[in-house]
């Protein structure tokens, strides 16, 4: 019995080896997948950046050559130079609002605000927790009353006042884009060491001064991330902006919106792929500038 | 707020004392007027305004008639052709069934991007962030190149070298709002889950395995389980995105695809219907506030039992 060989050690091992095989299969299964959910998330804007260098009406497979007709006819089309010169404007006045707001507002929520503190955190994301088209829709709504309540109140308003003017656009976009700026500053606030800013007082520094010579310098990536992020959010916003854009008037994701709805010719690729490329240089800066890590939430 | 530790913390003691009449006033409180003037002007009174909206009287001269009524609720509900509830289920369906699809496509890659020591990992994070930065027109646009009916890439290679007669329609249905949803918040889906799986000791997933578990074994058995509060916000986040999105479903299913934030925005720009369209939106807000509501609930208790 002892002696005799173990008959069990083939089976086994044939076993073994299958489970192996087996387990290799899976792995492979779960990579194939992951590679998979990449090659998707990133399809559609390759494709974009393709199209528009592509010399035919549309994007075949093999293309048809390379050409920068579509990005000509992006830049002599007033329409589409119009709505990004605008978009970058909203996008620039709604940066620096929200960002003058959120340093303020972060700086009294994490310091001052006691036992409000986490009431108040909730209340300024509230733009951020709500759908922005119900929000959009409510802005809407409250501009046309708050007209027609200043008219009957004796007050002369044109029609549309704030409905379809850059004031109210603008408007939306810092309720929507405050939230970002806010949660990067009170990221940076709340990893600070307290203890710099109660030396600088106790040296003799006023208020004013510590913010200024300690407490910013000290929070400024934080600012600088929300600030860009901001400037990308705004500049990419569309349910506010296609409620409440003025006539004649339209920042360049609506103007895009407007155009692939009715037309296929490529010069929305290089709309497209000119909005893509803003939004890369807003983030190579925030790199550059403070390292993208300083996007903490 | 006049707690006195708070107040020495804070270094305003000295004021405090010197002048004891100010001690009540911090002028710190005015760093927080103007945000919260803002959103109370422009969010709160908003809110307010159109839920007083969803109450007025219609009228087809103007915005709205003078009075009030609980008819625009009734209208919707109470349709006899079941019309908007049809849509209300529709966009609930649309709501679930992409966030399942998010679930099962995200849960690997976060597993993988928590778990690699890739030296492109921040590559790799970069690619997961990237759609969430590009703006949402801009991606369903390639989406209706990729899926054109008639001149989409897929449709043309395939008719070249021979493998369909004539084209598919991947778009204009449910199939491409699906494939542009799903794209579009798949980062939403992602980025929970990094969190929640980051945070799970792989020591336990070793143990697991060295116990005899196989890897399938030990993501069903030990990581899933572990990562529920991931998994909880993610979902979440996707189905509320979902439910409420109106870009997507308007330039990959046109009007085909009818579903209630699409409903509710024609109801307003096309037919003007002001009182109704703020209706529409109510129900569709509390329709998904309990659907969210009892998913929380749920799940919550399975937390729990794990914990």
């Amino acid at each position: 019995m002892t002696t005799a060989p173990d008959p069990s050690p083939i089976p086994n091992e044939s076993a073994a080896a299958r489970g192996r095989l087996q387990r290799k299969a899976g792995h492979v299964l779960y990579l194939a997948v992951v590679v998979l959910v990449y090659v998707y998330l990133l399809t559609p804007l390759v494709i974009v950046v393709l199209a528009s260098v592509n010399a035919g009406e549309f994007l075949t497979f093999p293309p048809q050559g390379f050409s920068l007709r579509w990005y000509v006819a992006f830049f002599e089309s007033e329409a589409f130079m119009g709505s990004l010169f605008f978009s970058l404007r909203v996008a620039f006045f709604a940066t620096i609002i929200s960002t003058a707001l959120g340093v303020t507002v972060a700086l009294y929520v994490v310091r001052f605000a006691g036992r409000w503190r986490e009431r108040l955190r909730l209340f300024i994301l509230l733009p951020l927790l709500l759908p922005e088209i119900l929000t959009a829709i409510a802005l809407l709504f409250f501009y046309y009353n708050a007209e027609a309540l200043l008219r009957t109140l004796g007050i002369e308003v044109a029609s549309g006042v704030f409905r379809n003017s850059v004031l109210g656009l603008l408007i939306g976009h810092v309720l929507i884009t405050l939230p970002f700026v806010f949660l990067g500053i009170s990221a940076s606030l709340y990893n600070f060491d307290h203890s710099l800013e109660e030396a600088a007082r106790s040296l003799g520094a006023s208020r004013l001064t510590t913010f200024r010579r300690v407490t910013l310098p000290i929070i400024k990536p934080g600012i600088i991330a929300g600030a860009l992020l901001a400037f990308i959010i705004s500049f990419d916003l569309f349910n506010i902006s296609l409620l409440l854009k003025g006539i004649g008037v339209a920042t360049l994701p609506i103007q895009l919106f407007d155009y692939v709805r009715w037309e296929y010719d490529p010069t929305a690729a290089a709309v497209a792929t000119v909005s893509i490329v803003i939004t890369v240089i807003a983030i190579l800066v925030t790199e550059k500038l403070v390292g993208l890590r300083s996007l903490r939430f | 707020m006049t707690d006195p530790a708070r107040v020495q913390s804070t270094g305003t003691a000295r004021t405090a004392s010197a002048r004891p009449s100010r001690r009540r006033w911090n002028p710190t409180h005015f760093l927080v007027f103007p945000t919260v003037g803002l959103l109370v002007a422009f969010l709160v009174f908003p809110y307010l305004n159109m839920v007083v909206m969803s109450f007025r009287n219609p009228s087809t001269s103007q915005v709205f008639a003078p009075g009030f009524t609980v008819g625009n609720y009734l209208d919707a509900i109470l349709d006899t052709d079941l019309y908007y509830l049809e849509i209300l289920w529709d966009t609930m369906v649309l709501g679930a069934a992409t966030t399942a699809i998010c679930l099962a496509l995200g849960f690997p890659v976060a597993y993988h991007l928590a778990r690699t020591s890739s030296r492109f990992k921040s590559v790799l994070y970069a690619f997961v962030l990237s759609p969430l930065l590009v703006g949402v027109v801009v991606r369903c646009y390639g989406w209706i190149i990729i899926l054109g009916n008639n001149d989409g890439l897929i449709n043309t290679t395939l008719m070249d070298l021979g493998l369909i007669d004539s084209p598919m329609t991947l778009m204009y249905n449910t199939f491409g709002v699906s494939v542009g949803l799903v794209h579009i918040f798949l980062p939403f889906m992602i980025l929970p889950l990094l969190g929640a799986i980051q945070s799970i000791d792989p020591a336990l997933e070793e143990a697991a395995q060295s116990l005899g578990a196989s890897r399938l074994r030990t993501m069903l058995r030990v990581v899933f389980p572990l990562s529920l509060p991931g998994v909880q916000a993610g979902t979440v986040l996707v189905f509320v995105l979902t439910i409420s999105s109106y870009v997507i479903p308007i330039l990959l299913g046109g009007f085909s695809v009818m579903i209630m934030p699409t409903l509710v925005v024609q109801q307003l720009m096309d037919a003007m219907l002001w009182p109704f369209g703020a209706a529409l939106a109510f129900i569709l807000s509390i329709a998904g506030a309990l659907v969210v509501y009892v998913y929380f609930r749920l799940t919550s208790r399975a937390i729990r039992g794990i914990a």
